[in-house]
């Protein structure tokens, strides 16, 4: 049989696989490989992440011999294969370096685990090893009818988000088609910062009361690496040792002055995640962000889900940034109507909210509770001011885009995905205070409650 | 020169982890297989693996040609993983009283399946009898845990 006749699922690093070598002497080595790479029909890659016995052998006598495991069925294949060459840098060395170097991230271990070689194998030949005794015929169910409905799902995806109003809506729709067309259950978008150096959750799915605002740095675990390398990376069957260690993350938090400066929120994810995917939103030379979907399911996103999701990611991308550039366009007047006074505060008026601002890091606390920093920092403390020296509680955009202080880019800044943080952090921390969209551009500041600012360094 | 196999790792050996087989042509072509289930002799020189028929079709008439076989020995939960490589001083097919040391691996391994998620309906089906049962005199032990450290000797204990 071909190789290309094997489920590409053989070569997630499911179940790993067995590779035999001899060494000079005659003497067989065995070992088990976190994965083996599908290059194409007629070759395979092994990463080299150490030179080992494996690998010396090969250099003496090319012959190998492999056994994959199909994870879903448990068929065995037993590949014959020859070493050709190593490759160090290229297409395949960077998807594998990519893999390795997301998977190293994820667990402290970047640098340890890193990619010497792409090792390159000429496949000799495929045939299926007879592990399991042939399924009980009464017991096999076939497949339901093969339904192609993702093309329905693509289809769903491109119409809703084309349609929707704002980035709110747009993120909020994507995340939920992508659930209900294609099943992914637990989903977010992160969207670079204005330093193109951190990305922040502002959407999420799946994820229960997941908080908005979570960062992770360029180059930092499976998101990181992918916003990085600007690459698709999934992996599938995610084994304990490498499963999201986000519980025992080590949180190196800054102190200093009377304040713990603790404000990282934890990145939305499944601590027992078995796979995940991840993919970057690019549009011409610009990362925009990364969309990732996670499952509880071995091997759940397959080759398919990897295009289908490509594309995607792609009409989220222009989407996203259609959606920005009109905003800044079109800042029409507001209606008399949107202009309407702001409602009376609620009830909890007596009760007096306090906030700070910790100009060192741009951020902002409620009560005792961080709430927002950097740039969505400075423009809440802004707003927050004008509120408390003038007594304004309408305000515009393009106010905000002319404010050199507030530190967004001249051109293709992110305004509108910053108030969309913005908003959901206060919904979620602080929900005396609200920022109401009054028409395109314009916006109001509601405060339920007496506040009192306070702004102090940290140390 | 034979080497014994250190007492702390007998039960590792015959507890139902996974094992891999590695033999080899007369033209040095390797082979790779399962075997179902391990069996330390009483002085600890030497090392019985079973080998289930229906994939052992190769294995077997390597090792009958050279009797030159690696087998590894590796630890789901942690990687912990050795291989052990030797000269087959023993090669037949398995009696009623071999098949309970298949039947035991059998059912623990089976578990370990399951435990990772391979649905019983799958892990049901996986063949360990009849076998052939080979048994070889150990020549050196390594350690073959995942890292820098891999494919280095393991020292005795």
């Amino acid at each position: 049989m071909k190789l290309s006749e094997l489920p590409r699922r053989c070569f997630q690093g499911v179940i790993p696989a067995m590779f035999a070598t001899v060494d000079a002497e005659g003497i067989p080595n065995v070992t088990y490989l976190s994965q083996v790479f599908y290059v194409d029909e007629s070759r395979v890659a092994l990463s080299c992440q150490f030179f080992n016995k494996t690998k010396k052998n090969v250099l003496v006598n090319p012959n190998g011999c492999l056994q994959v495991l199909d994870p879903v069925t448990l068929d065995a294949y037993r590949i014959e294969i020859r070493y050709d060459h190593a490759e160090t840098e290229g297409r395949l060395f960077e998807s594998m370096s990519a893999r390795i170097d997301a998977i190293a991230s994820h667990t402290g271990m970047s640098g340890i685990f890193k990619l010497i070689s792409a090792d390159v194998y000429d496949v000799v030949s495929v045939e299926p090893v007879a592990i399991l005794e042939p399924a009980d015929p009464e017991q096999v169910l076939d497949d339901p009818p093969g339904y192609r409905s993702e093309v329905t799902g693509l289809q769903l995806v491109c119409q809703r988000t084309c349609r929707a109003k704002g980035l709110e809506e747009l993120l909020s729709t994507l995340l939920e088609t992508l659930e209900e067309a294609f099943g992914f259950e637990h989903s977010m978008v992160l969207l670079t910062d204005e330093s193109g150096a951190r990305l922040y959750a502002i959407a999420s799915r799946g994820y229960g009361a997941a908080e908005v605002g979570a960062e992770v740095g360029l180059g930092e675990g499976l998101i990181g690496t992918v916003a990085r390398e600007r690459c698709v990376i999934r992996v599938a069957g995610v084994g304990a040792e490498l499963r999201y260690g986000r519980a025992i993350r080590a949180s190196v938090h800054r102190t200093s002055g009377g304040r713990t400066l603790a404000p990282e929120i934890p990145l939305p994810g499944l601590v027992d995640a078995q796979s995940q995917l991840a993919l970057p939103m690019v549009v011409g030379d610009r990362l925009l962000g990364v969309i990732a979907v996670e499952s509880r399911t071995a091997a759940a996103f397959e080759e398919w889900h990897e295009a289908y999701l490509e594309i995607i990611a792609s009409q989220a991308a222009l989407a996203i940034e259609n959606l920005l550039g009109k905003e800044r366009e079109s800042e029409p007047e507001p209606s008399a109507e949107q202009l309407a006074p702001p409602p009376s505060p609620i009830a909890t008026a007596d009760k007096k909210l306090r906030l700070r601002f910790f100009p060192n890091d741009d951020c902002v606390f409620a009560g005792d509770e961080y709430l927002v920093r950097n740039v969505p920092g400075k423009i809440l403390w802004r707003l927050l001011r004008a509120y408390a020296t003038s007594g304004r509680t309408e305000f515009t955009n393009r106010e905000l885009r002319l404010d050199a202080s507030l530190g967004l880019p001249p051109v293709r800044d992110n305004l509108e995905s910053r108030l969309v943080l913005l908003r959901k952090r206060l919904a979620q921390k602080c929900p005396e205070l609200a920022l109401v969209p009054t028409g395109r551009g314009h916006f109001r500041l509601e405060i339920g409650c007496p506040i009192e600012l306070t702004e102090q360094n940290s140390g | 020169m034979g080497r014994q196999i250190p007492e702390d790792l007998v039960d590792f050996l015959e507890g139902g982890v996974s094992i891999l087989v590695g033999t080899r042509d007369a033209d040095h072509r390797p082979e790779t297989t399962r075997a179902v289930g391990a069996e330390v002799s009483k002085d600890r020189s030497r090392l019985t693996v079973l080998l289930c028929e229906h994939t052992a079709g190769r294995a077997v008439p390597n090792l009958e040609d050279n009797g030159r076989i690696a087998v590894a020995f590796s630890r789901p939960i942690d990687n912990f993983a050795v291989q052990l490589k030797g000269r087959v001083v023993e090669l037949r097919r398995g009696q009623d009283a071999d098949r309970r040391v298949a039947e035991r691996y059998y059912a623990i391994y089976g578990d370990q399946l399951y435990m990772v998620g391979m649905p019983r309906s799958l892990t049901k089906r996986i063949r360990v009898w009849p076998s052939f049962v080979v048994t070889f005199e150990v020549d050196d032990i390594f350690v073959q845990t995942p890292g820098p450290g891999a494919g280095k000797r393991l020292e005795a204990s």
